[in-house]
């Protein structure tokens, strides 16, 4: 199984002005990898939701592509957002689903379905034409661009090891930029920049 | 001629297109069909038919943070199940939201003489000639902190206006609550 790493750091080395939407286990990891106007934390904000914002963003600027890291638990929360996803029309977002089988910012409880869920399933069934399922670091950084490059919706399973990441908070303290003011200041600065 | 339109399908259509609407989110109910039908193949507001009413909050913020300005229309019981999803989304976030949610119970309500403020208690919420969403909706509203208008019969489109210019000027969402049918198609 992968680690977080072997998912976020080629993804870091791709990127280039896509926006960035993360959200729980991957919000520390992804801000220590990346210092970018169009990363979005979707954190101090609303359980679940993550995948929502990403697609309303894709939908209001469609010449950008959209990449949402969400997780396994988020996305159980919503998992009807993949049928609205479809339904938009939206082809400029990438939904990856991180999946540790756990909620692991608060100790690693394990989500409803862990270890056997099918997101991969869930997503063709729901109607993605582009539908990958990575568990291997190796395998998923070659495919990479292949991945970014897809014509969307595209959906990204990810099985990784659970991490220790803790509680989120949004303060000075906090080490990654997108972190360390309001929601609502960096709403507006994302907005500005994009 | 009337200066000041009734809530009718069209009109409502008309003042969002006034208002440089870009995206409508929401999931239709009897009263909110005829916007649905009439936004399914508008030319310059994007409809997205969602399946559960809190995602409508969140895409709509979304669509924010890319530069568009989103409507969202629910019913008023999808509003109840919407809670964490406008506080953590286009509350916590400032977005200027402008949101029609129709009234499911309001006529219930009116005919048992019944009014927003009243108590709560098990007798009243359980009983068979009340819809208890209604009673609930404006003390909800009122706990979470959004401003909202009640739209009752003698309202006209004014109404509407005044909310989306509420929410740009305030940025925050901010609900025109229809608590009567739209008067035509």
């Amino acid at each position: 199984m992968m680690t977080t790493a072997e998912l976020l750091e080629p993804l870091a080395k791709r990127r280039t002005d896509e926006v960035v939407v993360t959200t729980m286990s991957t919000v520390r990891p992804w801000g220590h990898l990346s210092d970018h106007d169009l990363d979005f934390a979707s954190a101090d904000s609303a359980m679940g939701h993550a995948a929502d914002l990403a697609l309303g963003i894709a939908l209001a600027r469609p010449d950008r592509k959209v990449i949402c890291l969400n997780g396994d638990g988020s996305m159980l929360m919503t998992l009807g957002t993949l049928a609205t996803i479809v339904g938009s029309g939206a082809e400029n977002l990438i939904l990856f689903v991180v999946d540790n089988g756990s909620f692991e910012i608060t100790g690693n409880q394990p989500t409803a379905g862990a270890g056997y869920t099918d997101f991969a399933a869930f997503a063709r069934a729901a109607g993605f034409g582009q539908v990958y399922y990575f568990d291997q670091g190796g395998e998923y950084a070659s495919a990479l661009d292949g991945v970014l490059n897809a014509k969307g919706p595209v959906f990204v399973h990810v099985r990784v090891r659970s991490g220790s990441e803790g509680p989120i908070s949004r303060s000075a303290e906090e080490e990654a930029r997108y972190l360390k003011t309001s929601l609502a200041d960096w709403s507006r600065g994302f907005r500005s920049a994009l | 001629m009337n200066q000041h339109p009734s809530l009718s399908a069209a009109a409502l259509v008309a003042v969002l297109e006034q208002s440089e609407i870009t995206h409508v989110m929401g999931i239709p109910d009897n009263t909110s069909a005829p916007v649905f039908d009439l936004l399914a193949a508008h030319e310059t507001i994007q409809l997205v038919t969602v399946t559960r009413e809190g995602e409508a909050f969140a895409i709509a913020s979304g669509v924010w943070l890319g530069g568009g300005r989103p409507f969202v229309i629910v019913q008023n019981t999808g509003l109840l199940e919407s809670g964490d999803a406008i506080r953590g989304t286009a509350a916590r976030m400032g977005v200027p939201l402008p949101i029609l949610v129709t009234g499911r119970g309001y006529t219930k309500m009116v005919r048992a003489g019944l009014g927003p403020g009243v108590d709560l208690d098990r007798d009243l919420v359980t009983r068979a000639d009340v819809d208890s969403v209604a009673l609930h909706t404006e003390p909800t509203l009122d706990a979470w902190g959004i401003p909202f208008e009640r739209a009752d019969a003698e309202t006209d489109l004014r109404l509407l206006e005044a909310t989306i210019a509420r929410a740009r000027a305030e940025e925050r969402p901010v609900v025109l609550l229809l608590a009567q049918p739209l008067t035509g198609p």
